[in-house]
């Protein structure tokens, strides 16, 4: 059994925010207009967070892209009081929209930010409607519920039924989601954290690697490589 | 002798069924109110979702939480008195006893409401009963709102159950109500009333534990939250307790003065001051552990909660802040010290005074006006907010102190209880909110919390549901117990 997890170069990363936007059209994630933005509404899977650090004449900008962390210890897990979101065999945070009652007590309490409520019922515009991803993981949430990254579980799935048609058993790079995929810097990697030999593992045991808010105790997955 | 309390008895109940046009014109006010907060909640909320309240991200809570937690805290003033009474035995405030149950029940059920508004998928509410995991706070408060208003709900009938039945006897027409209501219980020999009053003295006792469970685990959804730095805090569930307790004595002052002018209740003056008195001896207390609380943040200077608590003493939510330190808790304490008038002139004239320099020579006389701050954050005040709140704090102690030169008035009384229960308003106000725009990842700053006026018409409807069931309780029972001499003359 895997254990999910994603390494992030953030000195590979040129905030292009191509992760966003592939993120968007693979899991359906509704563009939310202007309005709404500046109003706080809008949901991002994935966001790429500006951060701008120094005084008046020494200014340095960084960008942190930011999918959910997957925490090994999840906060969201231990305050939902249904059981909307959960924690899979293979560490992945997974949410369930028919049992969430929307009480927003997760997006309270997850350190990182990473869950949105869906404050309307989601819209695509017309000439969308051929991009909508088919997927039944991805397809659009009802309104009045959260939601958030899933690891692209619909790839995960799909990787698993290529390699059974294929007869061997999932190796290193079988799984890719979207954000990863479309990458233009290669910043962002994705594999089995207890593999000792994939990528994800070997990057994780780097120097250079940290995991945000760490004295917080939620062990995330998601390991950032620091600028050198 | 026996004569005359035999009247008082027939009087009070007959009063019951005698409906004036002034009571008429309140419940239709009353109606009004909550019919244009439920058709704001079915027009808008319950078609189009949350979106039309103010919330965002990140700030995930607005007033329908502040409100949930302000009305669990309102109930605990009711098992206060009862357990006075009931448990104690303290006679004096028997006849206050009855409102004061009534509005701890009005106030949990209250709080429920608001709970259910302030979901996403209110029709999944079941959920919580198919699926409630127990590692979350929010599950174990479902529980301890059960256990408590079973609780009140069997003391409320307990002490009731008497006089249902004396009505039941006077009152044909209504006689079917209160066999209902006494679930048939009918029995009123002495063997019967003993018992309804061991009964409610275990009830009594058992209500504190509830109470204090109750107001603990309401602020340990708030407390065990570790990404919040404004509510991780080990102190939050005794202040949620004390915070409890004075905002509920005070909402049934408030009641008890109304209602006993509305509907001229037999309640006596030094009643009122009893409860006021008590009401002075806990706002101390109150501002102990706030004190405590800002003195550890402020001291240690931790970035996170630091950031929270500047936010809320001179940031956007500093005019909440400051009223309800100003206004809500010392305002209300003076008033009921009852201090001399010439201590008082004297006193507005000093803080007067002391604004006078702080506004010439701003910088030195802040900062020692105010010495357990950082100088940082003390010259981060914006000084027109200071001054304008020491401004009206100025005039309005004198002012309200003033007016009335009868001394310590039972209105007086109520006027400073309702400062206190304002005072509450702000500061649960001040807990949710503030800590939810602060986050840990470096986020740009969200575009800030304001309610709508669909998420303030629904707020007020759902109080005015709460008062007009106070005023259909009112000609449902006598509000105040009947006297065991009466029944007896009678
Ligand atoms: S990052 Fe947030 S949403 Fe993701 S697992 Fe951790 S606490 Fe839950
Ligand atoms: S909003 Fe949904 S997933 Fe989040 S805590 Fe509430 S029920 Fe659970």
């Amino acid at each position: 059994m895997p254990r999910w997890g994603m390494v992030i170069d953030l000195d590979k990363c040129t905030a292009c925010q191509s992760c966003t936007v592939a993120c968007r059209v693979e899991n359906n994630v509704p563009i939310a207009g202007q309005r709404d933005s500046s109003n706080g509404r809008a949901i991002f899977w994935n966001e790429v967070i500006p951060v701008i650090e120094g005084d008046g004449t020494h200014l340095k900008g960084r960008f942190i892209p930011r999918p959910c962390m997957h925490c090994e210890n999840p906060p969201c897990v231990q305050v939902c009081p249904v059981g909307a979101t959960f924690k899979d065999a293979e560490g992945i945070v997974r949410q369930d929209y028919q049992r969430c009652i929307g009480c927003r007590y997760c997006t309270v309490a997850c350190p990182y930010g990473a869950r949105y409520f869906n404050w309307r019922a989601p819209e695509f515009a017309e000439s969308h409607a051929s991009y909508r991803n088919p997927d039944a993981p991805a397809r659009p949430r009802p309104v009045g519920v959260v939601e958030k990254c899933t690891f692209c579980v619909q790839r995960i799935e799909r990787a698993r039924r290529r390699v059974a048609a294929e007869g061997r058993e999932l190796r290193d790079g079988d799984v890719v989601p979207a954000c990863v995929q479309t990458c233009p810097g290669r910043a962002r990697f994705f594999g089995d954290l207890d593999d000792k030999h994939s990528q994800v593992s070997r990057l994780a045991r780097s120097p250079r690697a940290l995991r945000f808010l760490e004295d917080l105790g939620t062990r995330p997955q998601v390991i950032y490589l620091m600028e050198g | 002798m026996a004569m005359a309390k035999a009247l008082i008895f027939r009087e009070t109940i007959h009063r019951l069924e005698r409906i004036g046009l002034g009571y008429v014109l309140l419940l239709l006010g009353l109606v009004g109110l909550v019919g244009w907060g439920a058709s704001s909640y079915l027009s808008q909320q319950w078609t189009r979702g949350l979106w039309v309240t103010g919330m965002n991200t990140p700030a995930y809570w607005g007033i329908y939480i502040v409100n949930f937690v302000l009305f669990i805290g309102l109930s605990a003033g009711g098992i206060l008195v009862a357990a006075l009474v009931h448990a104690v035995g303290i006679e004096r405030f028997r006849p206050v006893a009855r409102i004061a149950e009534i509005l701890a029940i009005s106030c949990l059920v209250l709080a429920t409401v608001f709970i259910m508004l302030d979901l996403g998928r209110p029709e999944r509410f079941f959920h919580l009963l198919l699926y409630g995991r127990m590692s979350s706070p929010l599950v174990w408060d479902v529980i301890v709102i059960n256990v408590y208003l079973a609780i009140s709900m069997a003391l409320g009938y307990f002490s009731t159950r008497a006089d249902l039945i004396h009505c039941m006897r006077e009152l044909p027409r209504r006689r079917w109500l209160y066999r209902m209501l006494s679930l048939g219980y009918t029995d009123l020999s002495p063997q019967a009333l003993e018992r309804d009053h061991r009964i409610l003295r275990t009830l009594a006792f058992a209500a504190i534990p509830a109470a204090i469970g109750l107001h603990s685990v309401t602020a340990w959804i708030f407390g065990l939250v570790k990404a919040r730095p404004g509510w991780h805090s080990a102190l939050i569930a005794p202040l949620f307790v004390v915070s409890a307790i004075v905002s509920g004595l005070a909402l049934v002052i408030v009641a008890v003065v109304v209602s006993r002018r509305a509907f001229r209740l037999p309640i006596a003056d030094h009643v009122v001051k009893d409860l006021g008195l008590l009401l002075a001896f806990l706002i101390p207390v109150l501002g102990y552990f706030l004190f405590a609380e800002l003195l550890t943040v402020v001291y240690a200077r931790e970035p996170a909660p630091l950031a929270v608590f500047r936010e809320m003493m001179v940031g956007s939510y500093a005019p909440i802040f400051w009223f309800n330190l100003l206004l809500g808790l010392l305002l209300p304490l003076l008033v009921l010290m009852n201090p001399p008038r010439r201590v008082v002139l004297a006193g507005s004239a000093v803080a007067t005074g002391v604004v006078a320099i702080a506004v010439t020579r701003f910088e030195i006389p802040l900062a020692g006006l105010l010495p357990f701050l950082p100088t940082q954050v003390a010259l981060g005040i914006p000084p027109t907010a200071i001054v304008a709140v020491f401004w009206a704090f100025g005039l309005a102690l004198p002012l309200l102190l003033l007016v009335s030169p009868k001394g310590l008035t039972p209105a007086r009384i109520g006027i400073a209880a309702a400062l206190v229960v304002l005072g509450v308003v702000a500061e649960r106000t001040n807990i949710v909110l503030p800590p939810l725009l602060e986050r840990l990842m470096p986020y740009p700053a969200g575009p800030g919390y304001f309610p709508t006026l669909v998420e303030i018409s629904i707020v007020v409807g759902t109080y005015a549901l709460g008062v007009l069931a106070f005023a259909f309780l009112a000609k449902l029972f006598p509000l105040v117990e009947l006297s065991h001499e009466e029944r007896e003359a009678a």
